[in-house]
């Protein structure tokens, strides 16, 4: 769209560099006057300082370590679970106390634990893997690491006060809805809070593995691992905001007695298990590929030979994201729709099988064709495959509906979960864990007690979860805290138990190997597994500027087939080799082919993420008890403390427009629209964002479907003159936005101000005619008004959301943040515009068009 | 970019962010495919909307759509076997860091997505030929 104008500026110079290029040397004092420069650019804050670092390396680190911490203690729950159950009507916990803590280990290993942890590896990872500086967004990072702190502490924490929340990790309506105490409450506000933390770190991936590749690295060089982070970002988008559409409902039915899902209100508990679930299926293969995604790391180091079936592993992994979000409903085959509708999922849950399977061919194919050396990360590799593969074909008897009738609910399906999460998640971890600590620690774990730890997990799960098959076809029901003697179950829970304790133990083992100290080691080899990918280009020992020149890439396996790459990386000899403005910066390359677009400064330390992270914790937290003053005012200060954040480090006004990348390559400094990094952020945001709205709009035609009396019962409409003049002022509101980016272009600047003062205040008057059409509706008294309500709800919230953006583009043209040339933030507030017109005009049309329609 | 000039640059594919998208054409039909199905079968099996039993129409309408989405499959996964290429030049990694090594890639990538779709618009509409009742 910048395309039209001849002022933006372009890449100049030569592109590919030539061989002649590279091969001149850099002077030893000119490299050294650049690494100086760079080290103090990227230079770790010390002391107490260091917890205002943003740099990968660092939240990656931290992100990790609390997400294995919350992993620790959801562990420790299940042991004393199993310790409960190892004979029948044992009195080690009560009912109560193990409601709660079945329903927090589940909560806590999914979304404290599986989900965060592939953010913490990707944000650690991807940027070594990639070649680049850092993420795009540092501080974007930073922010969601705080929140996933806040969030996990506040919803583990719960636990402690026996308050946690006890109707299982689903939360299923009226048993959630109707429970007494918070539980559920610190459930739905917590976890929507690490939600946003999760949002935030697909944003950064996808942007990340999309723009941040080093030049040349196209799309069917880029490594596997980035295909996946990109796959799974995607479907984060599309999977997590139904959950929060969700937990939105719910805890309007939980605050303000609203009957989304209360049948005698017209409600209806099954859209939850809906919601829920076209999250909560999707959610395994968000666990799953990019653990799987280590292994197609791994397997080709350890085979020493390219991956074999690069395209098909891209194939299985593109089609394992679009088949899983149609397994959803094979958790509700017990409800009750109709066989027809049971069998698409059933259909789609076996055809899912066809591209899990073929990846995992591709591995044993690469290892077949290689000559493998059996290290500890491919110890642990293989056992993930043979425990996968076990939970794989349980998976495929449970898809087919009549024996899920007989399983569901049993420790069968305990059994299978347990399978294909260890298989699919715990034991690729595990083994990227050994494979890339000498990456992150610059350290090597012990292969000694790699054994020990592999050996003891892997006998312990199998003797915890093989005889749980068999429990569970002889009848035993999960999620009940004791059984009978008489049932014959007895000695099947025994085993569990002891399994448990091994497992654990190895655990143990694991955990003291990680934290024993390692100094005695010395310096390590800087490619100890001999990897081919450009992760292991890294500097050993630590630097804190990711690499020290970008490079230039042309093959998959870099290291194995450009001979001399290290060496002129660290000669300093390829792109940004230099700091000489004292800023930390990463190069922006094309999407496909990679080639460079532009230098982007990325953002150093700072304790606003951290300020901002706390009060939009503050914002989800005090509603959990019912206090919403506070809450009103944290939220405030969020946004005040991301304007801030925003107006201070992002879009500046460039020093100099375009610099000196080196190699002869000269790049603009500064972007708007699609060439820029931020608007790619918007886009991908607001896509997740239209899918919690569509979720929404989802729920209003469900009720259609499942309930006769949705529309006739309380025949009051929204006024419909009220909506019809709300929506045309949001229409107004965005073609002066449309137009404020125009003349601002043309730099008829006044008029750009005058369209955004405009735009502003028809935001304000839409929203007010959106509140005054439904104020004559009861929200109490029938799910038809809650639902109203609920859509008027979400459009007013982003009508704030968006004057707040009109106003902030009109402040940055007032006071020179925003200029005609550089208008990356009118570009982003208008692509922000063009979902939010999209939301208001379908939000009138099911508030003043489709009830008069379908009733 | 200004002074373009070695060897692979020279044959220019012209496909910038667009073919991202195109591979996730077929497997986005498949999804199409599998709402409207489910969609519809929701519908018309419940009675308070339409008031009568058009399970045939459904079934029937179903069919069609299948028909029609495992066309427009395989007419996209023909596309994508053509920009593959695999039979002229025998080559099945396309693992070099060149314009033609990626549009085949992309090419083979989008045919292994349109096979795969097939086949879940194939499987998704089973259901449909088996079961005759709304129970």
């Amino acid at each position: 769209m910048t395309r039209r104008y001849p002022d933006v500026l372009q890449p100049e110079g030569t592109y590919p560099p030539t061989e002649d290029m590279l091969a001149e040397p850099v002077p030893q004092e000119v490299q050294e006057a650049q690494k100086k420069r760079l080290r103090a650019a990227w230079k770790t804050p010390q002391g107490w300082r260091y917890w205002s670092a943003v740099n990968n390396t660092e939240v990656g680190i931290w992100y990790t370590m609390t997400a294995f911490f919350f992993m620790l203690c959801a562990g420790i729950l299940a042991v004393l679970m199993r310790t409960q159950l190892a004979v029948p009507e044992n009195d080690f916990l009560d009912a109560d106390r193990y409601n709660q803590f079945f329903t927090m280990h589940g909560s806590a290993m999914m979304f404290l634990f599986a989900v965060p942890m592939f953010e913490a590896i990707s944000i650690l990872l991807l940027p070594g893997m990639l070649g680049a500086r850092d993420m795009p967004f540092p501080r974007l990072s930073a922010y969601g690491y705080w929140c996933f702190l806040i969030g996990g502490i506040f919803v583990f924490g719960s636990i402690l006060f026996d308050s946690g929340p006890k109707a299982g990790w689903f939360m299923y309506p009226p048993l959630a809805t109707k429970e007494e105490g918070i539980g559920p409450d610190v459930w739905l506000l917590g976890l929507s809070f690490i939600e946003v933390a999760s949002i935030a770190a697909a944003v950064e991936l996808i942007v990340g593995a999309l723009k941040c590749r080093p030049p040349g690295m196209r799309v069917n060089i880029m490594p596997l691992y980035a295909w996946y982070v990109m796959v799974v970002g995607g479907m984060i988008l599309f999977a997590f905001p139904p959950l929060i559409a969700g937990d939105f409902l719910f805890e309007l039915e939980r605050s303000f007695d609203w009957p989304f899902f209360d049948p005698v209100r017209g409600g209806d508990p099954m859209l939850w298990q809906h919601l829920f679930w076209i999250f909560g299926h999707p959610e395994v293969y968000i666990i799953f590929l990019p653990s799987i995604a280590i292994a197609a790391m791994i397997v080709p180091t350890v085979a020493r030979t390219p991956i074999v079936g690069y395209s098909w592993i891209v194939l299985s992994a593109v089609g394992t994201g679009f088949l899983s979000f149609g397994l959803w409903v094979h958790h509700m085959f017990t409800t009750g729709l109709p066989q027809i509708s049971l069998g698409f999922f059933s259909a789609a849950s076996e055809a899912v099988v066809i591209p899990t399977g073929i990846q995992l061919f591709a591995f044993v194919a690469t290892l077949m064709v290689g000559r493998v050396k059996m290290t500890l990360p491919m110890l642990w590799i293989a056992g993930a495959l043979a425990i996968f593969v076990a939970g794989g074909l349980t998976g495929v008897m449970l898809a087919i509906v009549p024996f899920n009738w007989q399983a569901h609910d049993s420790y069968f399906v305990v059994a299978h979960l347990h399978y294909t999460l260890f298989g699919g998640m715990v034991f690729p971890v595990m083994a990227g864990v050994y494979y890339f600590f000498p990456f992150f620690r610059k350290k090597l774990l012990s292969e000694t007690l790699g054994r020990w730890a592999f050996w003891l997990i892997f006998v312990g799960f199998n003797v915890t979860f093989l005889p749980m098959h068999l429990t569970g076809l002889k009848g035993m029901p999960r999620r009940i805290f004791t059984y009978p003697g008489s049932a014959g179950w007895d000695w099947l829970n025994m085993m569990s138990t002891v399994g448990a304790y091994i497992t654990a133990a190895g655990f143990a083992v694991f955990v003291y190997d990680l934290l024993r100290p390692k100094a005695y080691q010395g310096q390590i080899k800087r490619n100890p597994w001999g990897g081919g990918t450009l992760e292991w280009a890294h500097d050993v020992p630590e630097e804190a500027w990711g690499n020290r020149s970008v490079p230039y890439i042309t093959s998959r396996y870099p290291l194995w087939d450009q001979p001399k790459l290290v060496e002129r990386m660290d000669a300093g000899r390829y792109y940004l080799p230099d700091a000489p403005e004292g800023k930390r910066e990463t190069l922006i390359t094309s999407v496909i082919d990679a080639k460079p677009l532009m230098v982007q400064r990325v953002t150093g330390p700072a304790w606003i993420t951290m300020l901002a992270a706390f009060f939009t914790g503050g914002a989800f937290i005090f509603p959990t008890f019912h206090i919403y003053e506070p809450a009103i005012v944290c939220g405030a200060f969020a946004i005040v403390c991301v304007l801030y954040w925003l107006w201070t480090s992002t879009a500046q006004v460039p020093d100099q427009a375009r610099k000196d990348v080196g190699l002869g390559l000269s790049l603009p400094t500064y972007a708007s629209g699609p060439t820029s990094v931020g608007w790619w952020a918007v886009w991908i945001t607001m896509l997740g964002d239209s899918t919690a709205f569509a979720s929404l709009v989802f729920g209003f035609f469900f009720y259609w479907t499942a309930r006769p009396d949705f529309i006739t019962i309380g025949a009051d409409h929204a006024t419909g003159a009220a909506v019809a003049l709300g929506v045309t002022l949001f229409v107004v509101s965005w073609a002066a936005t449309v137009l404020a980016r125009e003349v601002n272009k043309r730099s008829h600047i006044t008029l750009a101000r005058l369209a955004l003062a405009l735009a502003a205040t028809c935001t304000v008057g839409g929203a007010g005619l959106i509140i005054l059409s439904v104020l004559d509706l009861e929200p109490t008294t029938h799910v038809y008004p809650a639902t109203m309500w609920a859509l008027m709800v979400w459009l007013v919230a982003h009508a704030l959301l968006g004057v707040i953006m009109q106003l902030y583009a009109l402040a940055g043209s007032i006071f020179g943040k925003m200029t005609p040339q550089y208008d990356a933030d009118l570009c982003n507030v208008t692509l922000f515009w063009h979902f939010m017109v999209l939301t208001a005009l379908v939000t009138g049309f099911i508030l003043g068009v489709a009830p008069r329609l379908l009733a | 970019m200004n002074q373009i000039s070695t060897e692979e640059e020279q044959e220019e594919f012209h496909e910038e962010q667009d073919s991202l998208w195109r591979l996730a054409l077929s497997p986005t039909l498949w999804a199409l495919h599998f709402v409207i199905c489910y969609g519809a079968t929701t519908v018309f099996c419940a009675d308070h909307i339409l008031g009568a039993d058009y399970l045939t129409t459904l079934r029937l309408g179903i069919g069609l759509l299948t028909i029609g989405v495992l066309a427009a499959i395989v007419w996209l996964g023909w596309g994508a076997w053509r920009q593959w290429d695999v039979v002229r030049d025998r080559e099945w990694e396309n693992d070099a860091g060149n314009n033609e090594d990626r549009h085949q890639f992309m090419g083979h990538a989008a045919f292994l997505l349109s096979l795969i779709s097939a086949v879940g618009v194939i499987y998704v509409s089973l259901p449909v030929l088996l079961i005759a009742s709304c129970a």
